[in-house]
């Protein structure tokens, strides 16, 4: 339709892109692939940017990871994120980390990211690394199901009593609408 | 029918009556507690670049205490369940009731022998000390002991009245001002023996009758009172007790209605009360003036006092209980011995 | 036989304490709590566990996220926080425009600076105030909201409302600066400015504060981090982290500013940040308006693509952008962004993932406060009663913020 926007990617000068390729090679980029060497570990390191990277983990080896990020200076997590995907019938979990000690790091958000299924949705908490993913395990274990296996305090934290055994962030959980404002159909 | 006129203008002055009923008793005091909250709120207001108090009455909203106090007598009184019923409507009764009858020992004025209204009563209100009658309720040489005596109990009936509510947070605030009733109570006697010492009397009659204002005499005693006497009754920085952001409202919390006025009034008649003794033994009382003129003055002096102890609330926030405790021991208790000694010294040298 | 502690120099935690257990319900319903229950363990004085029972104002941004246009979302994500609705729509605007890829002119990135750091005065006064309140210093209450009525005044004639002022849109911002309300701005400067050394007479200077706040719910600097404490409680514990120059966004890169870090990491600290932070915020403000760049204030994009009518002749007429309706269910592309501002109260994170359609597929939104609600239950152990309201008001936790 006309009315989208069409998206177009950020208009970077060339110039200043190549700067950003070498910056990113030279700290954050370095330090997570000397990392993964170290580590011994299927990971999936991604580099997005001179300020963002992705990790890819799988589950089993998320403890070791995480303390391997903590170990290079990644020193708190900004949040745990879970999305839902009823297709793959998985959820994909998220924690943003980043650094307050290092002051290069702490340009940089890296997204720890892993996958669990629907049928065990069990992970090893990173409380015990990163103590500032009480809240946020907390509040994706109601929200979405998820165990955090070693969490000190696994309880509902923001719903009322009867929200048991409910999970209103899965996708199978539908908001009902009131049809105040129409939307035009897309 | 002037006889008749007699009999009544002798039985409203006379003085057990007047004191403790016109003047400056229930309804003089009644009037100026009002009055007291009004000027609360109307100081603070000006610090705080408020209007306060604005639309009751044309007097920058004067009446608006009265309307509040009507409002809120009216009120329904919800009595919670779990409580003793009898014992929860009777506990707020006696707080107010002993913050307000230690005024029945404490003179608030002398009697000369001819030219007063009181003079009828020269006789039976006799004080040898001072050789003069004294306007009191009960006359008695020990008034000095016996007022405190009284009020030392209103600790007690904050407590009793914690408890019958049957509210944590009440009981915090009742185990507050256990503690904080101890320490205060210290200091308060520590600087009336003072300046008992110093004027070689028990008798307020006699201090205010020697012409020399305790303030004066004996300032460290006057300073130790002072302190002791905004602990006493709750103002800021010592409203430790109520505290409303941690206690809700302390031993008030459950309370509603006439209830809730009953037992916030307490610590507002209790200020209006020890403002009266403290005006007489340190600031001079009544002295030069004697009868109903000498009272004036009394009056008077008690309620710059109270306006200035309401007035802290917009200077201060609140201590700590263990921060009042530890202050009234290690830093006021020696001052209050520094004044015991002065006024052993002062006693001896001085004052005969 | 040990000998007899001097009871002149002991320090009030090391009597011992008859051990009196008993549980508080401070809250929802009561004066010292806001929109929370603190569940508290009590010891005598001393509070033993302090457990948060959140979500009284819980209002499911994240979940409403998944039924609302992009646009539609703006004045939703701002309600959480509204005295500080401004750096919650900035935010959200900046994760959005990354996935859209839009480029920002730079009128506009000044103007979001312009009102981020008003909103940041406003949004420190207003905590100040409601610290004041728990320590029973009604003057401190008072002048803090008076003061921010200044403040949100100058916000109202900038974006047009109070408090959920929608200012921000991909893009650019609404509503462009006139000389009314650069005027208007100076002279509130000028009022703040002779209130600070006022200000420091009543309140941060007045003994029976300082007696409240010093050493009260100190944090350390390793706790702050290992915590993940965020904004002027990280600050206040010595460490230095802000984003604003840690990834800058709007005009901050171009702004000269610094950033007060103190090392005792006790409620004091936490005050102090705050207050040199509105004097930093004013330095900040005055920079903007003398070096503001003319322009557009909305993308050239928009302009293009939108016909004139709805969009460019309104705007040369009014001063105002006004999107058409059509706007509403745009769709941008596939992708997923990670969004950091330095809210008034501390870092406030985005993540944002869209499949393609006009509703985001996951909106994640992390607030100060809401990272706050561990640092609170930490420090609060092992405090005196007392000094529960004190730190709750230092570390200014706004509950409606941390339930999102």
């Amino acid at each position: 339709m006309s009315a989208q926007p069409e998206a177009k990617p950020p208009q970077v000068p060339q110039q200043q892109a190549q700067q950003a390729q070498q910056k990113q090679e030279s700290s954050l980029s370095r330090k997570l692939n000397e990392m993964k060497t170290r580590l011994n570990v299927p990971v999936n390191v991604k580099v997005e940017s001179e300020r963002r990277a992705t990790i890819e983990v799988d589950k089993s080896n998320l403890l070791a990871v995480a303390m391997a990020l903590r170990s290079i200076g990644f020193d708190h997590v900004k949040t745990v994120t879970a999305i839902d995907y009823p297709e793959t019938e998985t959820f994909e979990v998220l924690y943003h980390v980043s650094s307050y000690t290092d002051f290069e790091l702490a340009k940089t958000i890296v997204t720890l990211r892993t996958k669990v299924s629907y049928k065990d949705p069990t992970l090893p908490s990173l409380h015990p690394v990163w103590e500032s993913a009480w809240t946020g395990e907390r509040e994706t274990y109601e929200m979405f199901g998820i165990r955090f296996e070693g969490h000190p305090d696994l309880r509902r934290l923001f719903l009322d009593e009867d929200f048991e055994g409910v999970y209103p962030m899965r996708k199978s959980y539908k908001v009902k609408t009131e049809g105040l404002f129409v939307d035009r159909p897309a | 029918m002037m006889d008749i006129l007699q009999d009544i203008k002798y039985v409203i002055f006379y003085p057990s009556f007047f004191v403790m009923i016109i003047f400056p008793g229930l309804i003089a005091g009644g009037l100026f507690v009002l009055f007291a909250i009004w000027f609360e709120r109307k100081i603070a207001a000006r610090v705080q670049m408020r209007v306060g108090p604005y639309y009751v009455s044309r007097f920058g909203g004067i009446a608006q205490l009265l309307a509040d106090a009507i409002r809120v007598a009216l009120q329904e009184i919800i009595i919670p369940a779990g409580v003793n019923p009898t014992l929860y409507v009777i506990a707020p009764i006696f707080p107010l009731l002993f913050a307000f009858l230690p005024l029945a020992f404490l003179p608030i004025g002398v009697i000369p022998e001819q030219g007063s209204v009181f003079s009828a009563y020269y006789h039976s209100f006799f004080d040898p000390g001072v050789n003069m009658g004294v306007i009191a309720a009960l006359p008695t040489e020990y008034s000095l002991i016996a007022v405190l005596a009284v009020e030392a109990a209103y600790p007690i009936f904050i407590i009793l009245q914690a408890w019958a509510t049957n509210n944590r947070f009440a009981l915090v605030g009742a185990v507050r001002e256990a503690y904080l009733s101890v320490a205060y109570d210290v200091l308060i006697l520590m600087s009336v023996i003072a300046t008992a010492v110093e004027y070689h009397t028990l008798d307020v009659a006699k201090v205010v009758q020697s012409g020399i204002p305790g303030i004066v005499a004996n300032p460290l005693a006057a300073f130790v009172f002072f302190v002791g006497l905004i602990m006493a009754t709750s103002r800021f920085p010592f409203e430790i007790v109520e505290a409303e952001s941690e206690l809700v409202t302390g031993p008030a919390t459950e309370y509603s209605g006439l209830l809730f006025l009953l037992a916030m009034g307490g610590s507002y008649f209790g200020t209006y009360v020890y403002a009266l003794y403290f005006a007489a033994v340190f600031l001079g009382g009544w002295y030069p003036l004697s009868g109903f003129p000498g009272a004036v003055i009394l009056f008077l002096k008690a309620a710059v006092i109270v306006l200035f102890s309401v007035f802290l609330r917009s200077v201060y926030g609140r201590y700590r209980i263990d921060q009042a405790l530890r202050n009234s021991w290690r830093l006021l208790l020696p001052v209050a011995l520094a004044s015991i000694v002065l006024g052993i010294v002062g006693g001896w040298l001085w004052i005969r | 036989m040990t000998a007899q502690p001097n009871v002149f120099t002991m320090d009030a935690t090391q009597i011992d304490i008859v051990p009196i257990e008993g549980e508080l319900n401070v809250g929802p319903q009561h004066p010292g709590s806001g929109h929370l229950r603190i569940y508290v363990k009590l010891n005598g004085d001393i509070i033993e566990k302090a457990e948060l029972d959140v979500g009284y104002v819980h209002r499911s941004v994240e979940k409403l996220a998944e039924v609302r246009n992009y646009m539609h979302l703006i004045p939703l994500v701002e309600r959480p926080a509204i005295l500080d609705s401004i750096h919650m729509n900035l935010g959200y605007i900046l994760a959005l425009e990354k996935i859209m890829g839009v480029d920002v002119p730079d009128r506009a990135q000044y103007l979001r600076s312009l009102a981020a750091e008003i909103n940041r005065i406003a949004s420190h006064l207003y905590g100040t105030g409601i610290l004041a309140v728990f320590l029973g210093h009604s003057t401190g209450f008072m002048w803090g909201f008076g003061d921010r009525e200044v403040w949100v005044e100058v916000l109202q004639a900038l974006t047009g409302a109070r408090v959920t002022n929608s200012y921000i849109i991909p893009g650019g911002v609404r509503r462009d600066l006139t000389p009314t309300i650069k005027e208007m701005i100076e002279k509130a400067i000028r009022y703040q400015r002779k209130r600070i050394p006022e200000w420091k007479r009543i309140f941060l200077n007045n003994p029976n504060i300082r007696a409240r706040l010093e050493n009260v719910g100190v944090m350390s600097k390793e706790q702050a981090i290992a915590w993940g404490a965020v904004g002027p409680n990280l600050r206040g514990s010595g460490v230095y982290y802000d984003v604003r120059k840690f990834e800058p966004y709007a005009a901050y890169d171009r702004l000269d500013f610094e950033i007060p870090v103190y090392k005792e990491g006790d409620a004091y600290a936490r005050v102090h940040v705050r207050f040199n932070e509105i004097e930093e915020s004013m330095k900040i403000i005055e920079q903007i308006i003398k070096e503001i760049p003319q322009g557009n204030i909305l993308s050239d994009r928009f302009f293009k693509q939108i016909p004139p009518t709805r969009l460019k002749k309104h705007y040369e007429t009014h001063g105002k952008i006004v999107f058409p309706g059509y706007y509403a269910s745009f769709r941008p592309p596939k992708g997923e962004a990670i969004s950091r501002v330095e809210a008034a109260r501390g870092e406030l994170v985005y993540y944002l993932n869209s499949d393609g359609s006009p509703k985001p597929y996951r909106l994640r939104m992390v607030t100060p406060s809401y990272r706050t609600i561990y640092v609170f239950e930490q420090l609060a152990k092992g405090a005196r009663y007392a000094d529960l309201v004190a730190i709750y008001g230092s570390l200014d936790y706004f509950p409606p913020e941390a339930d999102r």
